[in-house]
């Protein structure tokens, strides 16, 4: 009985004294972050930190005022700048819920491996994040616009990436672990998602106005190519659709077609699956991209008669070489105008042909240039909807 | 005042002449009011006294059986014979079923005290007990303690005779052994056991029977005071012998090997070996459908870990892991944090005691003032803490759940051990996160591990794992594949139903 006495004042004193509560954080004591820009001024970085404001978030006490903040600070080296936040900041900022990262062009342009350094070193960060590339725009900007319906503008951007790329092909979501793996890996060159404004006003007004179409906005744009860890150029939105479509990156999608009488006829992709094949002719890797898709008819203008299965057939010929020209175009622009590999083939030769590989890889980026792609399509068109023929055609007959 | 020595000598013999022994006893019980003497002179000049206790005794009893009897047929004595007149009475007299011979006062006075007739006759050392016993009684009512939906309604009352007779009742077989002791020095409460002896494993009685030869106490009150001289560990927070006011649960703890310990005043009997399980099982788990019972046998296991590990985890998760928070939860949780003026465990600490407050005053306060506490409760501590910013809704919340959970537990007794390991958890959460709660969770499944309930390992099935045992464990398998009694309690006969008929 003494003995355990004892020991139940040593445990209370020892819990009670001795204990600092390590890492202890209320959560009232949190700066949430939940994007962040990152600029170059001069030499310095410059952060532009999106800090939730929760009161604000929430849909009992919040409205009124800006859901989030903004805070800048400028450093040598990044993590210098994230801790001179908190001259600024009333709270430790925490990264573990950062939603999107947002890089400038000249940020990029240097190389993002600098920057990523820093935020996955750090424990606490998740790795799930969206990165992208702020086109024209300085970084800071793209944090500092309101959006109406998601209330934390970095949500907003995690979000549309998410909704884009599972339903439009020209968009791709970059996850920070995504980015870690294509620069790491052999034979392939990372893409990263652009993303810019757009209107005139002064950015901050945004959301405050009581306004239903709000004068500025986030749009994604174009897609960002690298060479390594450096920004290269841009690819258009339909160069983007066929890096998606090599890259197996579409979830869903829609594509229109012209019809004999320069109409148009939208296709509802619904499922798509890539394979890339790599073999050797005469000693060269040739790649051939294999491609089967599944679609719907979404909207038809041009009188077809679409419940035939003949021009069911026809209109799948018509898909299949437009999808093929898609590809075609994105890979001519890659090879042609940037001679940088974003698609994978050499790592695709590197994992079939490993002997091969090894020839290469010095200079893979001048034999990417004249590597040898071969599109083959295979597109089915399931269902074409509640009705069959257009509403124009059977008002005709 | 004088002080009368009681008779320190256990043996002292009553004495033959009647009204010194009449005298003593009057003495030793500072001439009670509540004890009646009858002085009387019968046919043959028996000079007899008929004692007893006014209250414990049923007068009419004394009346028609003994009273009625002596004077009328008394006469019939014949002075040839040689029998002892007392024996003559008890032979052919008195036309009660209990009756017994006594020669000395500690005897006398305990059966004297218990209820019974106490008859002496002049010019002889000797004395006949006679049982009349007829206290007010409790009648049978329905269990308040441990209701249940579908199941037999009657409850223990607090008359070991009525006890035994509902279990009696349920079973109906000479091997159902009842032995009866009487512990206490002042209260001499009287203590019997049962077990089904050809059942009950032999080691398993004789160790019941060596603890509670073990207890000298002046008084046993309730079931309580055996539980606690009889438990294997004392310093435990986990009760390890089982409880309950249910004759049908009892009735299935004989049935199992089990042994049970009836203890009169209290409608609450003991049944042991008590293990982990037992306190998560109802009756009616066995009266309902199977799949019903399992259902509700996983919500239950479900709540104990609620109420063992919600207030910590909340404490833990929100001030150490904020990262594993979903961001929307996070940004809610934050948001209702905002101007909260405590940390997350002094706010759940606060909430949690308030809790145990308001539970404690449920129970003790008078039922008139019910209603006044209950919304001083609710409306008080609950919605205007909140709104004050105080507390938190959430916190709130995760108080609410625990409480409810709480009582999803059957046994009372494992409730409030659960309650109290909460706090320990808390305050490991706050100060260690996680790591502190897992910690806590080892050394309370080490704890728990160790126990035992009459040398049977506490947390078996469970470990040590048997697999026979777990159709009426999680599970409660439908009764024709239960061919088996657990083995934990080691039964003399495993078997509960013949294999073919049982498994059709």
């Amino acid at each position: 009985m003494k003995r355990i006495g004892q020991m139940i004042v040593v445990c209370v004193l020892s819990l009670s004294l001795m204990t600092g509560c390590w890492n202890r954080r209320e959560l009232d004591e949190l700066g949430i972050l939940s994007g962040v820009a990152i600029d170059r001024a001069g030499k310095d970085y410059q952060v532009a930190a999106q800090v939730i404001i929760p009161d604000q978030v929430n849909s009992r006490t919040g409205g009124g005022k800006a859901p989030v903040t903004l805070y800048k600070a400028k450093g040598a080296t990044l993590f210098e700048a994230f801790r001179n936040l908190t001259t600024t900041s009333p709270r430790k900022i925490y990264t573990a819920h950062i939603q999107t990262l947002v890089l400038s062009e000249e940020v990029a342009h240097e190389g993002v491996a600098k920057v990523l350094d820093l935020l996955v070193r750090n424990q606490e960060t998740r790795m799930n994040y969206v990165v992208m590339v702020a086109k024209q725009v300085p970084a800071e900007q793209i944090m500092n616009v309101l959006t109406p319906l998601e209330k934390v503008p970095a949500d907003s951007l995690f979000n549309s990436l998410e909704t884009s790329s599972n339903i439009w092909s020209p968009v791709s979501k970059i996850t920070v672990d995504m980015l870690m793996d294509q620069l790491t890996t052999e034979g392939i060159h990372p893409v990263l998602p652009g993303v810019t404004t757009t209107g005139n006003a002064p950015a901050s007004q945004a959301a405050t106005k009581e306004e239903i179409d709000v004068p500025v906005k986030l749009v994604l744009s174009e897609l960002a190519v690298f060479k390594g860890d450096k920004l290269a150029g841009w690819l258009s939105p339909s160069e983007a659709r066929g890096y998606n479509y090599i890259t197996d990156k579409v979830k869903s999608s829609v594509g229109h077609l012209k019809c004999p009488d320069g109409k148009l006829l939208a296709i509802e992709i619904i499922r798509t699956k890539t394979k890339l094949k790599c073999m050797l002719v005469n000693g060269e890797p040739v790649i051939e991209v294999l491609v089967e898709t599944d679609s719907n008819i979404g909207e038809e203008t041009c009188n077809l008669d679409i419940s035939s299965p003949v021009t069911i057939k026809e209109l799948e010929q018509n898909a299949e070489i437009r999808a093929n020209t898609l590809m075609k175009k994105s890979v001519d622009t890659m090879q042609q105008k940037y001679k940088i590999d974003i698609f994978g083939f050499g790592n695709l030769i590197y994992k079939t042909h490993p002997k091969l590989w090894k020839t290469l890889e010095k200079d893979w980026d001048e034999h990417f240039s004249k590597l040898q792609v071969i599109y083959k399509t295979k597109m089915h068109i399931r269902n074409t909807g509640m009705t069959s023929n257009s509403l124009t055609r059977i008002m005709k007959e | 005042m004088e002080v009368i020595p009681i008779p320190s000598n256990k043996d002292t013999r009553l004495h033959a002449e009647l009204h010194e022994t009449v005298q003593y006893i009057k003495d030793i019980m500072g001439d009670s009011p509540d004890l009646i003497i009858r002085d009387m002179t019968l046919a043959q000049d028996w000079h007899i006294a008929l004692l007893y206790m006014n209250g414990l005794a049923d007068v009419q009893m004394i009346q028609t059986s003994i009273l009625n009897s002596l004077i009328e047929n008394s006469s019939a004595y014949n002075s040839d014979q040689t029998m002892h007149p007392l024996h003559y009475m008890k032979e052919k007299l008195l036309s009660v079923g209990d009756i017994e011979w006594m020669h000395h006062f500690d005897t006398l006075f305990t059966h004297l005290l218990s209820g019974d007739a106490i008859l002496l006759m002049n010019g002889y050392p000797d004395a006949l007990r006679i049982g009349v016993t007829g206290r007010e009684e409790r009648s049978i009512s329905e269990p308040t303690s441990q209701p249940s939906i579908r199941g037999p309604m009657d409850a223990f009352t607090e008359t070991l005779e009525t006890n035994v007779s509902l279990i009696r009742r349920r079973m109906k077989d000479p091997q159902l052994w009842l032995e009866k002791y009487s512990i206490g020095q002042v209260t001499k409460t009287s203590v019997a056991i049962m077990y089904q002896k050809s059942l009950a494993n032999d080691d398993l009685i004789k160790e019941v029977k060596q603890r509670l030869n073990r207890i000298d106490m002046d008084g046993i009150l309730e079931s309580g005071y055996i539980e606690e001289f009889i438990q294997d560990h004392k310093y435990t927070p986990f009760p390890t012998v089982y409880n309950s006011e249910r004759p049908d649960t009892i009735v299935a703890g004989l049935l199992e090997g089990r042994v049970a310990i009836l203890i009169d005043g209290t409608p609450f009997v003991l049944l042991v070996p008590g293990l982990f399980i037992h306190f998560m099982q109802t009756s009616e788990d066995y009266y309902q459908r199977s799949d019903i019972s399992t259902l509700i046998r996983l919500i239950r296991y479900l709540s104990f870990f609620i109420v063992l590990l919600a207030p910590s985890l909340y404490i833990a998760i929100t001030t150490y892991h904020q990262e594993m928070l979903p961001t929307n939860l996070l940004l809610n949780l934050a948001a209702q944090r905002e101007g909260v003026p405590f940390p997350a465990f002094i706010e759940a600490l606060m909430m949690e005691i308030v809790y145990e407050i308001l539970r404690e005053a449920g129970i003790r306060m008078p039922r008139t003032v019910g209603q006044a506490v209950s919304i001083v409760g609710t409306l008080v501590i609950g919605q205007a803490a909140v709104e004050a910013g105080i507390i938190s809704a959430a916190m709130v919340i995760i108080v609410s759940i625990t409480a409810i959970s709480s009582y999803v537990i059957p046994a009372n007794a494992m409730s409030i051990s659960v309650r109290i390991l909460r706090f320990i958890l808390m305050g490991l959460a706050a100060s260690f996160g996680l790591f502190g709660i897992l910690i806590g969770s080892i050394l309370l499944a080490l704890h728990m591990n160790s126990l035992q309930s009459f040398g049977v390992p506490y947390m078996s099935p469970i470990a040590p794992f048997n697999l026979d045992n777990q159709k009426d464990t999680l599970f409660r398998i439908p009764w024709p594949r239960m061919i088996k009694r657990p083995s934990s309690i080691n039964p003399k006969d495993s078997i509960r139903m013949a294999r073919s008929k049982g498994t059709k």
